[in-house]
């Protein structure tokens, strides 16, 4: 056989020897030449597909490369030169393709190709055939076409490399644009122009027009369109619920579809390479594969995207039991649940007993997770919860997984456990308030409610059991509904037990016990101040006693308000100082702490009471003042009614703040600037308790201002309103002094003048005076005339009325009045004058008689004197005639009214008047007119006139006719 | 409706097709107000024809806002004549020709925008209620065309096949269709 071998190749060799040796000679083509070369266009793809075939093999395969030339426009143009590397059979076409960057509708091609065998096997077959004849490929342009511009609705991907080309006809100056930019160009060849765009982006999946202008005039246009690239899947994994079915997932990354006819959106193939199956999945994003009956236990799944320009592929292998992704579980149940203990069962859907499940069981409460719990199951679990709490509200939450593999756990599946309720496990906290009255003990008991922790269910009602020490009876006083914090109740003043329970559907909690002693309410202790912070107070006490079960510190919690609300606070027996914190303390609050000493047998002792503030601050308020005991000098300010207690912190004193208008204030003051900017003098009172002030050394009649305002630690109380006080005069109480007695006196005068008014009267100033006693004696005596005497009355006759001239018809004012006036109803004359009426045998001068008490007192000294009637006066007429002229004047016009009711000559009475004793007048003393001494007898009348306005009226006739009494309202005759 | 026309508004239809035999012995009376109605209706084509044009070289994109000139002149080559100086039967004919090549094209540009432009929901609902008053147009001169002249038969025209066109053609077709539409319904309007 190798000879036969040998000698074949050595054959061989000799024949192609020879015919190469006639291939220089005749140009006959060598063997192994590509023949029968085709080529077709792919216009999308911009690929020349070339199909060959090799004849004359000698072997059944060869190893040959081909080599491959392409021109473009002519063959002579060689754009790209190549090799392809194969193994040849007999009889095969062979196929290969080219990529163009150049739009083929661009140009012409060429394209030849020779072979060369490379087969170690056959060294000597080592040479290159014949290069084939040129083929010549034109792309397909339809006909009558008006298309310019290559290629049309060209599909890139975003960032890659695109060519177009340009097929002017002639050679003009063409300019493309992409979205109104240039692209830059070259003349490719003649009448072809190429545009080359670099790294395009994708802007729109419209696509984006491009278009070509010669001259500024649009000839073509063509769209490209540029997708995103392709993502490899992310994620892609494959899980089972069922072991029915295989659940693939994954992230698809971006949509590469386009508009149009640009491109769809990629979509996804499954592909199993054991079972050999292959799926197209209708999601872009999941796709379910069928697990076969024989339950194939490795899966190896290719994951494929695809679209027109790209495909990417993921691989994953798994076991299947490893892919177990279990649903969460259902059917979940309490059963006898306690109120500690509780049993949960539950159910694992679908998976069958296929694999063994790891189920996690977490327990909660509001606050946080309490227990947790693995177990494994089959299908069917359950689960016994103990040291639960009674009467709560549990979260369970359950999920599971396979137990051999956990690949995901299920969803958790949360349910509520409600634990059933026990009795109260805890005492109340109980507190009393003691307020003693008439006998009895008013017991106010408070106690706090109890924590869900310790109530164990919810509290219903309160039983209050009180036991009478003394009497060692037992009362059951009260049952208290929930959810009530505490109950009143009476007792007397005897010593009592009191038991407090709580109690819910269960039972009763541990009694709390409090006893009442005797004189409960009526410790007295004198409070303390202490000082407070923000953060509470800090309080301290000395024990009572050695035997103790502990202490107690109440207060209250808005101390202000009319309810309490009492706060208090356990201290164990050794304790003697706590702190006392709270939210509700406010800052100008004053809290009382009372702290409460509890004996053995439950007996609360007061041990101290103090006061205090978490923060002090300036009063509120100031004192409303009173001035009282204003004198000249002094006044004394009260504020007696202002409570201290109530104010915002503990009140160390005062200040008096006093204006005036001393520019400087005295020595115990001093001078404070108000905020109006004016002065005021401060005196400082720093006793708390002192709410009185006496201000002192003040100006009589004099004006102040005051103002008293309050202080604490933290500062001073608002300035108010000044209240204004005015100073006595410093005379007044000398002038009362000395007034008060004269007005006594006086009023004792006058009663006693009162009592002896008639012997006064006789005395000083008779109806009748006594010629004797009167002055005109010594007026007479003075003048020494000898004439002059006193008449003795005892000598005169009686007065007269004589009626003269009567007429008729005469009318007087007292029309009307028919009673005649009588003496007492006249008024008393100022001057009176005695004429004679009746005798008319003395013819001599008449004597007139002047009263001269009346007369001084009445008139001007200057002005009205005694007036002797002269010789030329007429008989029997006296007048005064002493009235200034102003009072004439009125007596003339009240006159003249006169005369107008009274005729003048138509006099009807006459008083006739005794006369006493002819008389001789003294023309040097007297400035009346004489009487004209006709008839004696005859005198005119008898008149009295207001003192001072006691001027005589003439008649025409110069005689005294009538006369008005000024002031009345009546005229007399 | 025996000419049932507008049932050739397919997509795709392009070549003439020959006139649809039917009688008009079939059909009902015309409303009186027929040519009232037509004029009414080519008054509302005619006063939106601008709008639609505008949508749809904005939609397109750079360059036909820009070059409506070039890529946008009203050079339809087959699209039917019109006289507006001619008898009233000769204008309704020619106006039912128009009508067709127009409802024709319009149902093709229809198409390629709901592919092309998906988003430009503005121009898909002018150019379906154009094609809808196309429509009832058409109808309305078939009537009068049967009813007064007693015209069952009238040869009608479409547009070029654009099925195979790319895209930036199908662009610019459809643009230089609707420049086209809005140059010859102002000219019809006026006529009737």
């Amino acid at each position: 056989m190798a000879f036969f071998a040998v000698f074949r190749t050595a054959f061989l060799l000799a024949v192609l020897s020879w015919r190469t040796c006639q291939s220089e000679v005749l140009p006959e083509r060598l063997p192994l030449t590509p023949e029968s070369l085709h080529i077709s266009i792919n216009s999308t793809l911009q690929h020349l597909h070339l199909q060959w075939t090799v004849h004359k093999l000698p072997y059944q395969e060869l190893q040959m490369i081909f080599q491959i030339e392409i021109s473009r426009f002519e063959t002579s143009k060689v754009i790209w030169m190549g090799n392809y590397s194969t193994t040849v059979k007999r009889n095969q076409v062979l196929q290969w393709s080219w990529e163009s960057e150049l739009p083929l509708e661009c140009a012409t091609h060429f394209v030849r190709m020779k072979s060369t065998v490379d087969d170690a096997r056959f060294p000597e077959l080592s040479f290159s055939s014949n290069w084939s004849p040129w083929e010549e490929v034109h792309a397909h342009t339809p006909e009558q076409n008006t298309d310019l511009i290559f290629p049309r609705d060209k599909l890139v991907e975003e960032g890659s490399n695109v060519t177009f080309c340009y097929n002017s006809g002639i050679n003009q100056n063409i300019s493309c644009y992409l979205d109104r930019e240039l692209i830059h160009g070259e003349q490719l060849y003649l009448n072809i122009f190429t545009f080359k765009l670099n790294n395009v982006p994708f802007i729109r999946e419209g696509g984006t027009n491009i278009y070509c202008a010669v001259n500024y005039t649009i000839k073509d246009g063509t769209v490209l369109f540029v997708s995103k690239v392709l993502e490899e899947p992310k994620d892609f994994s494959c899980e089972t619920q069922d072991f029915k079915t295989l659940s693939c997932s994954w992230d698809p990354g971006v949509d590469t579809g386009l508009f149009f006819d640009g491109q769809p959106s990629q979509h996804y193939t499954l592909f199993e390479s054991f079972s050999g199956k292959k799926k197209f999945c209708e999601h872009n994003n999941q796709c379910n594969w069928e697990i076969s009956r024989d339950l194939q236990e490795t899966y190896n799944f290719t994951l494929t995207a695809e679209n027109y320009l790209r495909k990417r592929s993921v691989n994953t292998i798994f076991n299947l039991t490893h892919r177990v992704h279990p649903k969460a579980p259902d059917s979940i149940h309490f059963n006898n649940v306690g109120a500690t203990n509780a049993t949960m069962t539950w159910k694992m859907p679908a998976l069958g007993n296929y694999s063994t499940l790891l189920c996690q069981i977490e327990l909660h409460d509001k606050e946080n997770m309490r227990q947790e719990h693995n177990v494994s199951i089959k299908v069917n679990g359950e689960f016994l919860f103990s040291e639960l709490m009674p009467d709560t509200a549990y979260m369970v939450c359950i999920r599971c997984a396979n137990a051999k593999h956990v690949w995901k756990w299920s969803k958790w599946v949360t349910r509520t456990l409600i634990t059933a309720e026990a009795a109260p496990s805890k005492a109340l906290d109980v507190w009393r308030k003691v307020k003693p009255e008439k006998g009895l003990h008013h017991v106010t008991l408070f106690w706090k409610p109890l924590s869900k922790f310790h109530a164990n269910g919810k509290i219903l009602f309160y039983n209050i059991v009180a036991k009478d020490l003394d009497k060692k009876s037992e009362l059951k006083l009260q049952s208290i509904p929930a959810p009530a914090n505490g109950t009143e109740l009476t007792l007397d003043q005897g010593s009592y037990q009191i038991q407090v329970t709580a109690n819910n559907s269960v039972g009763a909690s541990p009694a709390s016990e409090i006893v009442i002693s005797g004189d409960s309410g009526n410790e007295e202790v004198e409070e303390q101040k202490i000082n407070g912070t923000k953060d509470g107070f800090l309080i301290s006490w000395k024990p009572l006693s050695e035997d103790r079960a502990g202490y107690v510190v109440d207060w209250c919690e808005h101390q202000r308000n009319l309810h309490c609300e009492l706060q208090w606070k356990n201290v164990g027996p050794n304790t003697t100082s706590t702190v006392i914190s709270s939210d509700a303390f406010r800052p100008g609050i004053r809290y009382n702490f009372r702290i409460y000493e509890l004996s053995t047998e439950k007996i609360a002792y007061l041990v101290e009471n103090k006061i205090g503030y978490t923060q002090e601050l300036a009063p509120s308020d100031s004192p409303q003042v009173k001035a009282i005991n204003v004198t000249s000098h002094s006044f004394t300010l009260s504020w007696k009614d202002y409570d201290t207690e109530a104010q915002r912190g503990f009140i160390q004193g005062y200040r008096v703040c006093l204006k005036s208008k001393a520019t400087q204030c005295h020595l115990d003051s001093v001078a404070e600037l108000l905020p109006d900017n004016s002065t005021c003098c401060e005196h400082a009172i720093n006793n708390p308790k002192q709410k009185i002030f006496l201000v002192e050394n003040l100006q009589p009649e004099s004006f102040y201002e005051f103002f008293v305002s309050s202080f604490t630690s933290a500062g001073k109380s608002p300035i108010g309103t000044f209240t204004k006080v005015t100073t006595q005069d410093e005379h007044s109480h000398m002038l009362m002094h000395i007034i008060l007695p004269m007005v006594l006196c006086v009023l004792l005068i006058a009663v006693m003048c009162y009592w002896k008014s008639q012997w006064v009267k006789e005395k000083c100033y008779p109806d009748i005076p006594d010629p004797y006693k009167s002055s005109i004696l010594s007026l007479i005596k003075s003048k020494e005339s000898p004439h002059l005497r006193i008449m003795n009355v005892k000598d005169c006759t009686p007065d007269t009325i004589e009626v003269v001239n009567k007429s008729e018809g005469t009318k007087t004012q007292f029309i009307g009045i028919e009673k005649p006036l009588t003496e007492s109803e006249f008024p008393k004359p100022a001057n009176l004058y005695l004429l004679p009426a009746q005798d008319f045998c003395v013819p001599g001068p008449c004597i007139s008689f002047v009263n001269h008490t009346y007369s001084e007192s009445a008139c001007d000294s200057g002005s009205c004197a005694h007036t002797p009637v002269p010789d030329t006066a007429p008989p029997c007429h006296l007048e005064l005639l002493a009235s200034p002229d102003n009072l004439l004047n009125t007596l003339e016009k009240t006159h003249t009214d006169s005369l107008g009711e009274i005729p003048a000559g138509k006099i009807s009475l006459n008083y006739v008047s005794q006369l006493a004793s002819p008389m001789s007048g003294d023309k040097d003393s007297l400035l009346i007119h004489s009487p004209v001494p006709v008839l004696c007898s005859e005198y005119k009348m008898q008149m009295a006139v207001p003192s001072c306005l006691d001027s005589p009226v003439l008649s025409e006739n110069g005689s005294l006719s009538s006369m008005t009494l000024l002031g009345q309202d009546k005229h007399y005759h | 409706m025996p000419l049932l026309l507008v049932l050739h508004w397919k997509y795709g239809a392009g070549s003439p097709l020959p006139s649809v035999n039917a009688t008009c012995a079939t059909r009902h009376q015309c409303h009186s107000s027929v040519m009232s109605q037509i004029r009414n209706q080519l008054a509302q084509l005619n006063s939106s024809a601008n709008a639609l044009f505008i949508l749809y070289y904005t939609a397109q994109g750079d360059p036909f806002p820009s070059n409506l000139d070039k890529l946008c002149a009203p050079n339809v080559t087959d699209f039917p004549a019109f006289h507006a100086n001619g008898t009233e039967k000769a204008k309704l004919v020619e106006l039912y020709r128009i009508i067709a090549y127009l409802g024709a094209s319009l149902g093709n540009i229809t198409q390629d925008q709901k592919l092309l432009n998906p988003n430009a929901l503005s121009l898909h609902s002018k150019l379906s209620a154009t094609a809808d008053v196309m429509r009832g147009v058409l109808s309305n001169v078939h009537c009068r065309l049967c009813n007064k002249y007693h015209v069952a038969h009238v040869d009608v025209a479409y547009g070029p096949d654009t099925s195979g066109k790319d895209v930036f053609q199908k662009k610019k077709l459809g643009c230089q269709l609707l420049g086209k539409y809005k140059q010859v319904i102002g000219v019809v309007t006026q006529s009737f």
